[in-house]
């Protein structure tokens, strides 16, 4: 398993990446420049041009959460970025082809890039949350809270930050004042609360039905599997169902 | 704070940084015929001209003169047999102008050797097509002998 | 409630082993999503209709031929799956057929849709399908191999005397889980092509390709703990000073 720690795109570019791009930030600042630094700088929005027209390119796994809690906080940082402008060359690739009727090579590149992406931020989320559970008691995110909103149901409210305390912000009061009648948001929730219980009771008679038409199949199913399968099945009830008939089982 | 959730800014207070922008920038063909120092881009929505011209020339060196961005609106359609409208997504446009003398053409990333290799193996598939036909029709004077029948 | 339909529409873990790819690009391939709520103030803010319901064959989830036969619109007839415990054939198992012309022969395993209990058993249970699409003048008959049911269409070989036998999944001494034939109490073990995927033979001869990190360099441990936040650490390293205090906000 060891030997097989390959990940996307950060052979060479792994020293350079921002702090290299930085630095040719400022050779640009001379008006010496000709045009083929400015041509090779957009390149970088393009693929290898050994890739143009290709059928396939391979590409090894994305960054797991545990290759990416052993590097330091600048490899991180620079990892993000290389992970950025590939996946902005991807991106721009598969526009093109889309716009010349073509078919994009290897698309999962790009999910390997962003499933990267986001493990990278999960783990520099882990760092940070570390650092104010200690230092400040508070896990330093933006704080959730569950409300029950203007249509009487449970959702999920997420605070922003204010220069002023709530108390003397009328604007956001004003903004909260979402009114709906109790009268009818009662009535609605007795009859979204009616349309759940429908479904649930649907699902559970399919669920039964799908049951018996297995046992009517397969008489030699194994039943902990179905069981597994089915937990809220009652399979002696299906079996004494009148739709049950099993074709006979002739033992060798 | 690590959230996705831009900070307030108070006067007096420290400068905002992004260390990790999720920005995406898409390099694309212009449109329609417009001078060789511009280049047209998509970009994400959260996107300002200011974005677009620190992202240029500090994660790719390519500076630029001005940015200029619109937001097209996406296409709005019913979709038959079905009781809802469907809408399309707003697409953020970017124009970036370079400085004098520099130009960028967008470059053709389907070469064309590659093409002829695949018309060739359709050239093939054709060759052998045509001789299955011929191997089929030998036989068709004299239906219902087999196929290895003649020599 | 939607559990079961999860749990049916979901592809099997050995069924995309072989293609290597990440499974959020099959879920991406594979969805088709018709309608999502807009943004703003709803009752139920994240509702999508998109088929929930997809009929599994020999065509891979994520191929085009698999979107052609499950395309918007078209309804496919219920298969009843008999449900299983633990997935026991692999790729490059010896199996013994059961049923159809080639009762008795013995082959090797060479594709797997574990959606639909199948296995496709080399050179095996063969038919003839005809290739003439509308009115070409090409008509050609293509052997191919039809699929069997892992269930009761064939049998894992015993190594010892070569012959079919049931099988039960067991526990060694060391606690690795092994697949021991019930008639002689042999461990049947598992081939090293389960492992093989489209990229690789076996994970220790994978190839590098010209985008991915050296596996050291992912080994490579660059993480120090210190009391810092990814952002002060990253301003330290970049030599950003910053004195300003920030002023007291307030979350709501």
């Amino acid at each position: 398993m060891a030997n097989f720690t390959k990940a996307l795109h950060l052979s060479k570019s792994y020293g350079k990446s921002l702090f290299s791009t930085l630095r040719n930030g400022h050779i640009c600042n001379s008006r010496m420049i000709s045009t083929t630094l400015y041509l090779r700088d957009f390149m970088a929005f393009f693929d290898d041009k050994k890739n143009w027209g290709a059928t396939e390119v391979k590409s090894g796994r994305s960054w797991q959460k545990d290759d990416l809690r052993i590097k330091s906080n600048p490899d991180l940082h620079k990892l993000w970025y290389v992970l950025l402008k590939e996946r902005n060359m991807l991106l721009t690739m598969e526009q093109e082809c889309k716009e010349q009727m073509k078919l994009f090579p290897s698309p999962e590149r790009l999910d390997k890039v962003e499933e990267s992406m986001e493990n990278l931020e999960e783990v520099v989320r882990e760092r940070n949350r570390a650092y104010h559970e200690l230092e400040r008691g508070e896990i330093g995110e933006q704080p959730k809270e569950t409300i029950i909103g203007p249509f009487g149901l449970p959702e999920e409210y997420k605070m922003t930050e204010h220069s002023i305390p709530k108390e003397i912000n009328a604007e956001w009061y004003k903004q909260q004042q979402i009114k709906c009648d109790p009268r009818d948001v009662a009535e609605f929730g007795r009859k979204y609360r009616e349309k759940e219980f429908i479904e649930k009771r649907r699902q559970h008679k399919r669920d039964f039905n799908h049951v018996i038409g297995l046992l009517n199949r397969f008489p030699k199913m194994d039943m902990e599997a179905l069981k597994e399968q089915y937990p809220d099945v009652d399979i002696e009830k299906a079996k004494a169902s009148r739709k049950y008939k099993p074709p006979p089982v002739f033992d060798d | 704070m690590s959230t996705r959730l831009y900070p307030l800014y108070q006067k007096g207070g420290p400068q905002l940084r992004v260390f990790l922008p999720n920005f995406w920038l898409k390099l694309v063909r212009p449109d329609n015929d417009r001078p060789s120092n511009i280049v047209q881009f998509m970009c994400s929505m959260e996107m300002t001209r200011y974005d677009i011209k620190n992202y240029l020339e500090k994660i790719y060196g390519i500076k630029c003169v001005h940015v200029r961005t619109r937001i097209a609106l996406g296409k709005t359609r019913l979709e038959p047999g079905r009781g809802y409208v469907i809408k399309d997504d707003d697409i953020k446009y970017a124009y970036v102008i370079l400085p004098k003398g520099e130009t960028f053409e967008f470059p053709n990333l389907f070469p064309e050797e590659k093409e002829k290799e695949l018309k060739e193996q359709e050239k093939t598939f054709e060759e052998i097509k045509k001789s299955h036909e011929k191997f089929l029709s030998k036989n068709s004077n004299r239906p219902g002998t087999p196929g290895w029948f003649s020599f | 409630m939607r559990l079961t339909q999860i749990l049916l529409s979901r592809v099997g873990e050995w069924s995309k082993q072989y293609a290597n790819l990440p499974d959020r690009y099959i879920k991406r391939a594979m969805e088709q999503v018709y309608w999502r709520n807009p943004k703003g103030i709803q009752y139920r803010p994240s509702t999508v209709i998109q088929r929930k319901k997809f009929r599994f064959t020999m065509n891979r989830p994520w191929s085009h031929q698999f979107y052609e036969q499950n395309a918007p619109g078209r309804l496919r007839k219920k298969v009843f799956v008999e449900p299983i415990k633990k997935w026991s054939f692999f790729r490059g198992d010896r199996v013994e057929v059961l049923v159809g012309k080639d009762k008795g022969k013995q082959g090797i395993v060479k594709y797997i849709v574990q959606e639909r209990n199948w296995v496709i058993v080399e050179g095996l249970n063969c038919h003839l399908r005809r290739m003439k699409r509308g009115d070409e003048s090409l008509d050609l008959y293509i052997q191919s191999e039809a699929p069997l049911l892992v269930t009761d269409q064939v049998a894992l070989v015993d190594p010892s005397d070569l012959k079919a036998t049931p099988i039960e999944w067991r526990y060694t001494e060391s606690g690795e889980s092994v697949r021991v034939s019930v008639r002689t109490g042999r461990i049947i073990p598992i081939p090293a092509t389960a492992e093989e995927t489209i990229d690789y033979k076996s994970k220790s001869t994978y190839k590098e390709q010209p985008k991915d990190t050296g596996a050291n360099e992912v080994a490579e441990i660059t993480f120090e703990p210190a009391l810092k936040t990814f952002e002060m650490d990253i301003m330290e390293s970049m030599g950003i000073k910053e004195d300003r205090i920030p002023k007291k906000t307030y979350w709501y």
